[in-house]
C-alpha cells in the first residue's frame, strides 16, 4: 500500500515521485521503498523527484534522498530533483547538506527535458 | 531580556519530529518570521529533536517567546538526561559524528540560529539553548 502523500506516476519510461509536504521519517523511509519497487516494475529509466511543496529538508530527508538517487542510479536510472523552494535551498546550504552528483531542476518541466535529452543522447550514442 | 513560557513538547519517538516542527512552525510564524527564517528554524529544531532521539532516546523541548529592548525572539530550550556530550569542541566540528548520522546537527544548527547554548554532563544529560531574533525591516 503506498503511504500517505507519495504519489508515485508513471511518465512513459520515467518515474514522476512527488513528495508529501511535511513527511514524517516513515514516509521518508516509505518513499525510497515505493520509488525503487516502481522503478523495477516500470523498468523506468529515470526519476523526477518533484519536492515543491516540501517546507523542511533535514538532513534525514537528505541522506535518503542521496541514497535513493544512488540506488536507483545502481539499477541503471537517473535522478533530478526538481522545485526546490528558495527557502529550503538557503537552508539546505547553510546546515551544509551536500546533494553529491544529482541534478536539480526548478521545476518538472524542466527536469522532464533534463531526462528526455539525456535518454535520446544515450539512444543516439 | 523578558522571558514568557510558551510550549514545551515531549520528544520520545520519531512521530515527536513532525510535532516540535509544527508547534516550532506556528509560533516562528505568528510572530513574523518571514518564510526563509522559519524555515532556518524549524530546519534546526528538526536537527536538534533527532539528536534527542538518536543519543538520549528522550527528552522535552521548551518554546520560550523573548522580548530584549522591543525585539522579539524565539528560543528554543533542548533538555536530556541521556549520556552527555563528553568533547563539545569535538560535537560541534563539521563532519563529525558518533551517532552514525551526517555529522550536521549541532554544528549546523548553529549556523542556522543566531546563538546557540550547549551545557553537557557526563551520565547527567545535555541542554541545548538556541535563538533567533526576529530584525525589523
Amino acid at each position: 500500500m503506498p503511504a500517505e502523500g507519495i504519489s508515485v506516476i508513471k511518465v512513459r519510461n520515467l518515474l514522476l515521485v512527488t513528495v508529501p509536504a511535511n513527511p514524517d521519517d516513515e514516509t521518508v523511509s516509505m518513499m525510497q521503498d515505493e520509488v525503487l519497487k516502481a522503478m523495477e516494475k516500470y523498468e523506468s529509466k529515470g526519476l523526477v523527484l518533484d519536492i515543491s511543496t516540501v517546507e523542511t529538508l533535514d538532513s534525514f530527508f537528505a541522506r535518503t534522498i542521496v541514497e535513493t538517487a544512488q540506488m536507483v542510479a545502481i539499477m541503471g536510472g537517473r535522478t533530478v530533483i526538481a522545485g526546490m523552494r528558495s527557502s529550503v535551498a538557503i537552508t539546505a546550504t547553510q546546515l551544509g547538506l551536500t546533494f553529491g552528483k544529482i541534478t536539480t531542476a526548478l521545476d518538472v518541466d524542466r527536469a522532464l527535458d533534463i531526462l528526455e535529452s539525456s535518454l535520446s543522447e544515450r539512444k543516439s550514442q | 531580556m523578558r522571558h514568557s513560557c510558551e510550549e514545551s513538547v515531549c520528544i520520545g519517538s520519531e512521530g515527536d519530529i513532525i510535532t516540535v516542527r509544527k508547534t516550532v512552525r506556528d509560533v516562528a510564524t505568528s510572530l513574523g518570521f518571514g518564510v526563509t527564517d522559519v524555515t532556518r528554524i524549524v530546519t534546526a529544531v528538526s536537527e536538534l529533536t533527532r539528536n534527542i532521539l538518536c543519543f538520549a532516546g528522550s527528552g522535552v523541548m521548551v518554546l520560550n517567546i523573548l522580548d530584549k529592548d522591543g525585539g522579539a525572539g524565539i528560543e528554543l530550550i533542548f533538555e536530556d538526561k541521556g549520556p552527555g556530550i563528553p568533547d563539545i569542541e569535538l560535537a560541534m566540528k563539521v563532519g563529525y559524528t558518533s551517532g552514525g548520522g551526517l555529522g550536521l546537527g549541532l554544528p549546523g544548527a548553529k549556523r542556522l540560529m543566531d546563538e546557540m547554548e550547549i551545557y553537557s554532563e557526563i551520565n547527567k544529560g545535555t541542554t541545548v539553548i538556541v535563538r533567533k531574533w526576529l530584525r525589523s525591516g
